[in-house]
């Protein structure tokens, strides 16, 4: 009997965390998943629970230290990781204020989240990973590139963002670690930037599962360091790896 | 572009039914249309070189056809699964099927269980257990599974190559691979790409003789797509391929473009590839999966022409066909082809069509 895969997804309680859980557990992954709502996050796991895996869903606070550590005990019970999702972050301050007017408290507590956090857990959850090749996944943006007015705060943290996954890659030992832009999506984060607007016309989550299909088939190693979009036109490996065919 | 400008009509009986290995004769043995801005020439496929120039460079596909199309069990039954693209790790798209010549769509859910191979299976690669994990967003008739092991050899041992309603004899693999075909990787395509079928080794010697440089690609097809069914073209949902182009074969068509020499594609699945190895400037060397989608909109900047079967109305590869020659030039060849009686589908005729 082959090993069980495991893997840890935060934000898992509804959008794109929640697609992912779903898509990992019918490939037959162990999860444990993470949200602030108890009651969403509980319903995500009954959804789950027909896949026949394990689901552990601990509802808690990502920038809580204590949290992040019961999800890594929870992992550790699984015997290790395989695929680590940081997948949780905050959009900041709402309507989305220009940089000039940014509230600074705002802006320190959405780095907290969007940065810190999903660090801390990469930085403990590394022992973890380490014993199964693991991959970290950070969820980033189209933001953290374009300069758009009014995502200064928000872009700000995922430009830090991939820059501390390019920085892991390349420390990478025993891991891999990637960036994903999942691209435009009808989400309730994007109903929060945008909410004045009908976003009816943006695709649900479900439309990146293609993108998440071929990222975990790939060889760890070939695609360590990269920068996916889950909606751009090819996705390549970054380096070639000699065992691998088309 | 709006879908009704895909819409033609293309009467029932223009269908090649059997491939000409069951006819008794020469794949080349079919007829090309020639399309080209000055107008439509009819000939023989044995002819084709006649139609190139020195210096054209072709750009074929290598990809070898797997057999795809299995048996399968689930709780509802038998039916067939048609192996789409591999993904990796045990991942792979498929397309359930009532059989050949019903799509379905079959009662599925996410976390079915279902059995792929052989029901009798009395060796062990005959069959495997599967499990379905999501369908394809926007193409639900297609599914992820994740395999319990290794589905190649379940291919190998009990897969035949996929077959649509039209095809009523079953033939053997041999007639499903082109003169190009690289068998030597256990990877290929769920289906012929069927550009290349009508190729002959004498065909190739003569293209050969006129000058013209052969090179390859290598691009995995899925199954066949359906009708665009959206309002507008783009909209249609097109799922990724896998893909490589070499750094020879980039290379080569960049010293093609520089010295003004054509590219000529062979088939629309190296479009694909070769569009998606385009930076704005030049072809590069690639390897991944392309969700590339080629039509008006998006424009076409490697290819002068491509060579290709005879394709559906409402299909996304029409919408390729006019980002490459035009959608008036298209129409008219397409009229032509109708009027003149040519077949359609893999084992059918085939169409040149040259920019310049």
């Amino acid at each position: 009997m082959r090993e069980n895969k495991n893997a840890l997804i935060t934000g898992a309680s509804r959008g794109l965390g929640a697609v992912l859980a779903a898509f990992l557990a019918g490939q037959g992954h162990d999860l444990v998943i993470t949200a602030r709502g108890a009651n969403e996050l509980k319903a995500v796991r009954t959804r789950l629970a027909g896949f026949g895996g394990a689901v552990t869903a601990i509802e808690g606070d990502m920038t809580d230290p204590a949290h992040r550590a019961a999800l890594i005990d929870a992992a550790a019970r699984l015997g290790g990781l395989d695929i680590l999702i940081n997948n949780a972050s905050d959009l900041g301050a709402t309507p989305l204020p220009p940089l000039a007017a940014y509230p600074l408290d705002i802006l320190r507590r959405l780095y907290e989240v969007n940065l810190i956090a999903p660090l801390a857990l990469a930085q403990i959850a590394l022992p973890l990973l380490q014993k199964r090749n693991g991959l970290i996944v950070n969820v980033s943006s189209d933001a953290a590139k374009g300069g758009y007015p009014g995502w200064g705060g928000y872009g700000s943290t995922k430009a830090a963002l991939d820059l501390v996954t390019l920085t892991l890659a390349n420390e990478a030992d025993g891991y891999a670690a990637v960036s994903v832009d999942p691209g435009d999506m009808r989400t309730v984060m994007h109903q929060a930037a945008f909410p004045d607007d009908d976003i009816s016309d943006r695709p649900l989550p479900e439309v990146t599962l293609p993108f998440w299909a071929w990222l975990f088939g790939q060889n760890r190693s070939a695609i360590n360091g990269g920068r996916y979009g889950a909606q751009s036109e090819k996705w390549q490996p970054v380096r070639e790896v000699t065992d691998e065919t088309v | 572009m709006k879908r009704s400008e895909l819409i033609f009509e293309r009467p029932a009986q223009l269908a090649a039914t059997t491939p000409a290995e069951a006819r008794g004769v020469e794949r080349d043995s079919g007829r090309l249309l020639i399309s080209t801005p000055a107008g439509h020439t009819h000939a023989q496929f044995n002819e084709l070189a006649s139609f190139l120039r020195r210096g054209d460079l072709l750009v074929v596909n290598d990809s070898a056809t797997l057999p795809a199309s299995l048996p399968a069990r689930g709780a509802i039954g038998a039916f067939i699964v048609n192996i789409a693209t591999d993904y990796g790790g045990g991942t792979w798209l498929v397309e359930p099927r009532q059989s050949s010549s019903q799509p379905g769509a079959l009662p599925l859910s996410a976390g079915d269980r279902i059995v792929i191979g052989a029901d009798d299976g009395i060796a062990s690669d005959g069959r495997i257990a599967a499990r379905l994990i999501a369908p394809y967003p926007g193409l639900p008739r297609l599914w992820f599974i994740v395999a319990d092991g290794d589905l190649r050899p379940v291919m190998a041992a009990t897969g035949a190559p996929i077959r649509y309603g039209y095809v009523s004899e079953r033939y053997p693999l041999s007639v499903y691979q082109t003169v190009f075909a690289n068998r030597t990787c256990g990877c290929g395509s769920a289906e012929m790409p069927s550009a290349a079928y009508p190729f002959t080794r004498r065909v190739v010697d003569s293209v050969q003789d006129r000058g013209v440089e052969i090179v390859a690609i290598t691009l995995h097809t899925g199954v066949s797509s359906l009708e665009v069914e959206s309002e507008t073209v783009e909209q249609h949902p097109l799922y990724p391929e896998p893909f490589a182009v070499s750094a020879a074969t980039a290379q080569a068509v960049n010293t093609a473009h520089a010295s003004g020499r054509r590219v000529i594609a062979i088939g629309t699945t190296v479009v694909r590839a070769l569009e998606s190895a385009w930076d704005g400037n030049e072809v590069h060397p690639a390897r991944g999966f392309t969700r590339a989608y080629i039509h008006p909109a998006r424009g076409v900047h490697v290819v002068d022409g491509v060579l290709t079967g005879l394709h559906d109305p409402v299909t996304s590869h029409l919408a390729m066909l006019y980002a490459i020659a035009g959608q008036d030039v298209i129409r008219a060849g397409y009229a032509e082809a109708v009027r003149a009686g040519y077949l359609w589908h893999e084992f059918g005729d085939s169409h040149l069509i040259m920019t310049r």
